[in-house]
């Protein structure tokens, strides 16, 4: 094995990637070959210094680690309440919602019904005169489906 | 990560358990990988606070997540999804105000590292023991987020390719080019501290 192979695989030896027969041949390759055995071991250095790195640095909170269950309990009740409000508000957000609307219902309920009428003039409409001082009748035709009305009009000089 | 390692009963017990309502099967979860969690949070945020944040927010959406947790699957790697996630997102937020702190406790002496920095004799040793600290705070802050949580759990937790591609997201070919990326950037910002 030469040493541009070596050193495309190098990676995958140090992690234990290569098959038996490829990691026996690259060993055998780093023991006569110091500037790959010194490429191996900048790599595996690296490793080294990063797990220090990380066991010293966690070292730095050692004494709230010992009291990390406490943290996550809080934040499990803390979680908890808010889920259980979300809950609450969810079963009876209605009610406010219900008494706003009924709130505008009652605002507006008289407007409503000021409404200027009905008025006959937006259908096809035909008008007959009746024999009659008091009224008019206006037969309303809204269309072959649907009922006739007949509007009865009382007439301004009564 | 070494099955070996654990005493007790297995997670997918203590999970049933949780699931159960049993809340010290939980923290006796907890307490088993915290440790493990902590320093990958720290290795991502850079920041010993930060990373403490994340890893109760972690464990706490662990808990309410635990429902989801599919039997058969490893614990460590579902949390560690967990985890990776919120430490990034974290690490993402603070960025942008973000200092290097001095790492004093490299100096504290409770970890196990060669003679050398584990027990300086010189104040040479001592100083070049804080400038490899911070060399190497610096140069894990200065990769790409996903390649420096590929290092870490590949480094401090031992991680296989298939297991960090599982709490990446990712295929095992990112993992392995995103892990020999890290290794030669680290190796060349650590060259002056590489004859061990």
């Amino acid at each position: 094995m030469d040493c541009g192979k070596v050193v495309k695989i190098l990676q995958d030896e140090i992690d234990g990637r290569l098959p038996p027969s490829e990691a026996a041949e690259v060993r055998k390759h780093l023991e006569s070959c110091g500037s790959c055995a010194a490429e191996a071991a900048s790599f595996r250095r690296v490793g080294e210094l990063v797990r220090m790195w990380s066991a010293s640095r966690a070292g730095e909170k050692s004494l709230q680690m010992d009291a990390l269950w406490t943290r996550v309990q809080a934040g499990i009740e803390e979680k908890r309440s808010r889920k259980d409000a979300a809950a609450w508000a969810r079963k009876w957000l209605w009610l406010p919602a219900a008494a706003a609307l009924a709130v505008l219902i009652l605002l507006f309920y008289p407007s409503g019904v000021n409404r200027a009428p009905f008025h006959p003039s937006s259908f096809d409409v035909a008008v007959e005169e009746l024999d009659s001082d008091t009224a008019t009748v206006a037969l309303v035709d809204r269309g072959e489906d649907l009922p006739r009305v007949i509007w009865i009009m009382e007439n301004d000089k009564t | 990560m070494n099955e070996k390692e654990i005493t007790g009963p297995p997670d997918e017990e203590l999970i049933r358990a949780a699931l159960g309502g049993e809340e010290g099967a939980f923290r006796e979860l907890m307490e088993r990988y915290k440790s493990r969690a902590f320093a990958v949070a720290m290795g991502i945020t850079g920041d010993a606070d930060e990373a403490l944040d994340v890893v109760q927010d972690a464990f706490v959406k662990a808990y309410y997540n635990l429902k989801e947790f599919r039997f058969g699957a490893n614990f460590y790697t579902w949390f560690y999804r967990l985890l990776v996630n919120q430490a990034i997102d974290r690490w993402r937020k603070a960025s942008r105000s973000r200092t290097v702190r001095l790492d004093e406790s490299w100096l504290s002496g409770e970890v196990t590292l060669p003679e050398s920095v584990a027990h300086p004799k010189t104040p040479e040793e001592l100083a070049q023991n804080r400038q490899l600290s911070e060399a190497l705070t610096r140069a894990i802050a200065g990769l790409p987020e996903y390649h420096r949580a590929v290092i870490l759990l590949r480094e401090v937790e031992g991680l296989a390719y298939e297991e960090i591609a599982e709490v990446l997201h990712c295929s095992v070919g990112t993992v392995m080019s995103r892990l020999h990326y890290a290794r030669a950037k680290l190796r060349e910002a650590l060259k002056e501290f590489q004859e061990g």
